[in-house]
Order: structure tokens, then C-alpha cells, then sequence
């Protein structure tokens, strides 16, 4: 019987399917207050976005400082089809998710072809033009009052199980996007674009298509997050400080691999709950710190501490271990200087 | 025999530079070409213009009545035709076999089957031992037999290889033009070949083009052609060509070689003061 392509490992299919029926009736079993309960959402909501985010970050190697102009794009127009047409909620997200795809490849596609650090300074002024339009923008931002939309009672606690299910999805989407043979082409993208090209590779072709991928499930996670909040405004929803969380969330848990995006947006939600209520000047200030001391010592975050644990202990045979640092490593080079060198006489 | 690639008055324009100055090129159907020539010659520029990865200023390139240049890269691979890199570049986060997976998938957007026609092209380079290994962990021949696996993995007609041999040590050479010889014998390719390793260029190609400045200044059978006073003159200097003897061992010297008269040993890559133009790097050399 061959249902599965055959790239999908069944252990891990059935750990993703397991996690989530757990997950489903966790709320019921422990008996969550409502406070808990949001929290989590929150939670499963920032893990979909945080991984939404590494297909380009990590997979891609395209680190984006304005995810949060889809975001915040998916949010307000989703908004105001809620308030405008009375849509269901979740047709609301997904034409906010399109919306976003189309504006994320409309500045992609160009900037896309600027590689590395050109690439993230040109998202930087991306995001910040959008947040300055999107806040002079009233007639569908509301400006700096923002937006509020219709409580539906009963809606926010139901919105844990379709966070969980968007998260269930995205997970389910970054193992194909990683495992598939599109993932094998990405990942030759982001370690030489042009030796990519020389095999067949249509680089322009692969990046327009993660753009759209991650620009959409970000747009859906703003939209979910309007809904959640019921009231949203565009200094939050497009601001910087928004972009750098997709970017922490990511960098603290490990780009490039699937857990670590995930367990990174954990700690960040956590983490900021902690410091905005004890701290709440310095919380920004804290988040550069843990920054920099991640891409300096650890620079796959938590999954790289777990690759060193699992060294040291001997839980992975080491060329498997090599071979996944390899791939989940930040511009796709392991560190082998060697290997450029020769040829020339 | 049928002409399979040609390149039509081909030039290339870097700024003020002409890298390429209308080059004229005929690969017939199961032949090798060597194409030599002093550094920033214009070889590798030329064989970017043939994969598709820039376009000519003027001229274009035909695969079987073609055209494949001024497109992408893809267009040549997709067409049947496909570069190795000079100086190599494996990427170095997948592993051998994924390396050449890539080829074997995006080559001829081929998915299906890719792993098994991967492994294949494995063992004809001998490295289907080192297929769940990272190419770090290759020697530089090792890395260049993953380079041409990766290539033939796209199913080309024509392989251009950029300096496949250069670099690695003797033996390694020689396992490297069996490996080439065996390429065309047996996976029914042409090739083009750019090599300063004399040796291996005079064994392996049945036909040569010298590049010089961006011209070809003569082109024939490797025997003929280097002892063609011009191309002495380019690699050497006009006044080492009017001083030597035609070469005795019918080769130019060369550092693996050795055998270069004694009235001109430096090697062809690195002109002497004496010669006409000491400085040809041009841009299409990488260095």
C-alpha cells in the first residue's frame, strides 16, 4: 500500500497526529482556566507563525526583518471583512492570508533577488513603509485607533482548536516543504544559488513560491490574532518590534529545523509574558541581549544545544547528526573552508 | 559527423573588456574538444555564455539548431547541456547523494526515480561509498567527481567541464581522464573541456581551440596546435616563440608535465615579464 509519498516518515506522522489529539482534549482534561486557555492559543498561534516564518529564514536561508507587514496586513483586512461583510471568521482569515501572499510577493519578488544581509535590510524598509502607510491608511486601519471588532461569545475559547489546527497544518507543511524534493531544492538554494541554477534550478521560480507560502500562513496568523484580540491597531500589528519577534522565535529555537521554531515561539511567548509584566522598559533590550548571545555561542539556538547534548551522549549516530546541523545551519555552509578552495592551478 | 553544439560568433563585453571576442565553436556528436589558453583568456566566460549563465553580448549558442544562450541556466540544463565548476562547489549542507539528487531531479524536472538514478551515476564516479557523507568530508578529486556526478546526474548530451583535473595529484589525474574517457565512451556525451594540464588535455581531446585574449587564435588536432607559433607566442611571448625550437615532446611545458624545453620553463598559466601581454585576468576567471 503506498498512500504516502516517500518522504513522510510514518513515526513522525503519527507523533504529529498523536501531539494533536492530545493537545485536543487537554483544555477538557485539565480543566484550564480561561486565562491558561488564551495563553496556549497565543502560544499555537505564534508557533504557526514562527515556522511560516523559517521556511524563508531557515529552509531558504532569506532572513526577513518585515514579516510583519503580512501579518498585520492579514489582520486589518481580515478585520474589516468581519466588520464590513459579517463573514464566517475563518473565510475572513483565509482571503487575509491571499491578500497578504500577494503583497509579500509583489516586494518579494524583486528583493528576493539581493541575497543575505542585502536582502534583510531591504525587508526592514519594506515593513517600515508599511507600517507608515498602513497608519495614515484609516479608511481601512482605522489609524492609530485601530480597529475593534465584534466579540462573539463562545468564539475565543473555541479558538484554541483552530489554533491548533492551523498549527497542525503549518507543522505538517514545513515537513513536506523541508522533505520534499521541493525542500532539497531550497536547501541547495540557500548554499549556492548559482551552482543551484547550473543544476536546473530555477532560483526565482522557488523563492516566489516559499514567498507565497509564507507570506499566506503569516497573513492567516494576523487575521487569527485580530480575531483573538478583538481590538487591533496598526503600530502593533506592522511594527518593528512584531518582525524581530518572528526572528527571535526562530533564532532562540533553531532555524532551519522544525522543532526548534516551534519550541522557540514557546519561549518567547512565555518569556514575554515574564518581562512585560516585571519589566516592562527593558523587555525590548533583553530580547537584543538574548539575540546576540544565541548567534554567538549557539548559533542553532536550542536544537544546536540539543545536537551538542546528543553528541556528547551518543543519541544520534554522528554523520546523522552532522548531516542535520548541516542543513539547518544559517546559509547552508558547514564550517569547511577547504571545500572552496582548488581548481585554480 | 554531426555537428551537436555550435556557438556562432559568441562575444562577451565586461565594460571596456572584450572577454569573448567573436568565437566561433563546433562540437560534433561524441567528441571531446579541449579548449586551451592563458589565464583570462576568456575559456570559463565562454562556457558561461554556452550554460546559459550570462548572456552573450553578440552571437548566440545552438544545441542541435538550439538556440540555448541569453536564456537561463535551465534552459541549457532542461536542453541537454551542463557545466562543472572550476573552482568546485558542492553544497555542503545536503550529502553526496542529495547533491546529486538535485541534479537528477531539477535537471529534466524529474522527480520520480531521482534516488535510484542518483545512486547510478554514484557508482559510475566511484562514490556510491560516500553517498550519506557531507562533501566537506571529500578530498578535492573527491569533490570533483561529486562536481561532475551532480552534472551527469541532469542527463546532459554535452558536459562542458571547467578545469576538472587541475589541482588534484597525479594519480588522481590519471583516474580523472579514465573517468572522462569513460564518460564518453559509455554515457554517449560530448564534451568540452577546459584544462591547463597539458598532459591530460593532449590524451583526452580529439580537437583543440586556443583561446587568446578572447580570440581563437588556432584551433586543430592537439599535436598540430602546439606547435602553432602563435599559440607558443600566447602562452610565452613572441620573443620565446621566435627564440625556441618547436617543442620536442610535442607538449607545452607545464608544472605536472615537466617536460618543457629548457629555454622557456615557466609554466603557460604565469607569463614571464617578457611576454607581450604579462596581465590577462580577466573577469571571467575566477581566481
Amino acid at each position: 500500500m503506498k498512500l504516502l509519498p516517500h518522504w513522510v516518515s510514518r513515526p513522525a506522522l503519527a507523533a504529529l497526529v498523536a501531539a494533536l489529539a492530545i493537545g485536543a482534549v487537554l483544555p477538557k482534561v485539565l480543566g484550564w482556566s480561561v486565562y491558561s486557555q488564551n495563553q496556549v492559543t497565543e502560544t499555537l498561534l505564534f508557533v504557526a507563525a514562527a515556522l511560516a516564518w523559517n521556511w524563508m529564514g531557515g529552509y531558504l536561508g532569506q532572513v526577513s526583518f518585515g514579516h510583519s507587514a503580512m501579518f498585520g496586513l492579514g489582520g486589518f483586512i481580515s478585520a474589516r471583512l468581519l466588520l464590513a461583510l459579517h463573514l464566517p471568521f475563518w473565510i475572513a482569515w483565509i482571503v487575509g492570508g491571499l491578500v497578504a501572499a500577494g503583497y509579500a510577493l509583489v516586494w518579494g519578488h524583486p528583493t528576493l533577488r539581493l541575497r543575505g544581509p542585502y536582502f534583510s535590510i531591504a525587508t526592514i524598509g519594506v515593513g517600515e513603509a508599511t507600517r507608515l502607510v498602513m497608519t495614515y491608511w484609516e479608511d481601512l486601519t482605522g489609524g492609530s485607533s485601530g480597529l475593534s471588532l465584534p466579540i462573539t461569545p463562545g468564539l475565543k475559547s473555541e479558538l484554541y482548536w483552530w489554533a491548533l489546527a492551523l498549527m497542525g497544518a503549518v507543522i505538517a507543511g514545513s515537513y513536506a516543504l523541508r522533505k520534499s524534493t521541493l525542500g532539497l531544492g531550497l536547501l541547495a538554494i540557500k548554499s549556492d544559488v548559482d551552482a543551484a541554477a547550473d543544476v536546473g534550478i530555477s532560483p526565482t521560480l522557488m523563492q516566489d513560491i516559499v514567498l507565497l507560502l509564507s507570506g499566506f500562513t503569516v497573513g492567516v496568523c494576523g487575521a487569527f490574532y485580530a480575531s483573538y484580540q478583538n481590538f487591533i491597531e496598526p503600530g502593533d500589528m506592522f511594527g518593528f518590534d512584531r518582525s524581530i519577534s518572528f526572528v527571535l522565535m526562530a533564532v532562540i529555537g533553531g532555524v532551519g529545523t522544525i522543532i526548534g521554531p516551534a519550541f522557540g515561539a514557546v519561549v518567547f511567548v512565555m518569556l514575554r509574558q515574564y518581562l512585560i509584566g516585571s519589566y516592562p522598559q527593558l523587555y525590548l533590550g533583553i530580547y537584543g541581549v538574548l539575540l546576540i548571545v544565541v548567534i554567538l555561542f549557539e548559533p542553532l539556538g536550542m536544537m544546536g544545544l540539543f545536537f551538542r547534548i546528543a553528541r556528547r551522549f551518543g543519541l544520534l549516530r554522528p554523520e546523522v547528526e552532522a548531516t542535520l546541523e548541516a542543513k539547518a545551519a544559517v546559509g547552508g555552509a558547514a564550517a569547511d573552508p577547504g571545500a572552496r578552495e582548488g581548481g585554480a592551478p | 559527423m554531426t555537428v551537436i553544439l555550435r556557438a556562432e560568433g559568441v562575444s562577451k563585453r565586461f565594460g571596456g573588456l572584450k572577454a569573448v571576442d567573436s568565437v566561433d565553436l563546433e562540437l560534433n556528436d561524441g567528441e571531446i574538444l579541449g579548449v586551451i589558453g592563458p589565464n583570462g583568456a576568456g575559456k570559463t566566460t565562454l562556457f558561461s555564455m554556452i550554460a546559459g549563465s550570462i548572456p552573450p553580448t553578440s552571437g548566440r549558442v545552438l544545441l542541435e539548431g538550439k538556440v540555448i544562450s541569453g536564456g537561463s541556466p535551465r534552459r541549457a540544463v532542461r536542453a541537454g547541456v551542463v557545466r562543472t565548476h572550476q573552482i568546485v562547489r558542492p553544497f555542503q549542507n545536503l550529502t553526496v547523494l542529495e547533491n546529486v539528487m538535485v541534479g537528477a531531479i531539477y535537471g529534466k524536472a524529474r522527480p520520480l526515480g531521482a534516488r535510484e538514478r542518483a545512486l547510478e551515476v554514484l557508482d559510475f564516479c566511484s562514490l556510491r561509498d560516500r553517498a550519506p557523507q557531507l562533501p566537506g568530508g571529500l578530498t578535492l578529486a573527491g569533490r570533483k567527481r561529486l562536481e561532475l556526478a551532480r552534472a551527469l546526474a541532469t542527463e546532459p548530451r554535452v558536459l562542458l567541464l571547467d578545469e576538472v583535473i587541475a589541482g588534484v595529484n597525479p594519480v588522481e589525474a590519471l583516474q580523472m581522464t579514465d573517468l572522462i574517457r569513460s564518460v564518453r565512451e559509455k554515457r554517449r556525451l560530448s564534451i568540452i573541456l577546459i584544462e591547463h594540464v597539458m598532459p591530460a588535455v593532449m590524451r583526452l581531446s580529439d580537437r583543440v581551440i586556443v583561446l587568446d585574449a578572447g580570440k581563437k587564435i588556432a584551433e586543430g588536432k592537439p599535436q598540430q596546435v602546439v606547435k602553432d607559433p602563435r599559440v607558443i607566442a600566447a602562452y610565452l611571448g613572441e620573443s620565446a616563440a621566435a627564440a625556441a625550437p618547436a617543442p620536442v615532446s610535442g607538449t607545452l611545458p607545464t608544472p605536472v608535465s615537466g617536460s618543457g624545453p629548457a629555454s622557456h620553463p615557466t609554466p603557460p598559466s604565469n607569463p614571464t615579464p617578457t611576454s607581450t601581454s604579462p596581465s590577462k585576468k580577466g573577469p571571467g576567471e575566477r581566481p
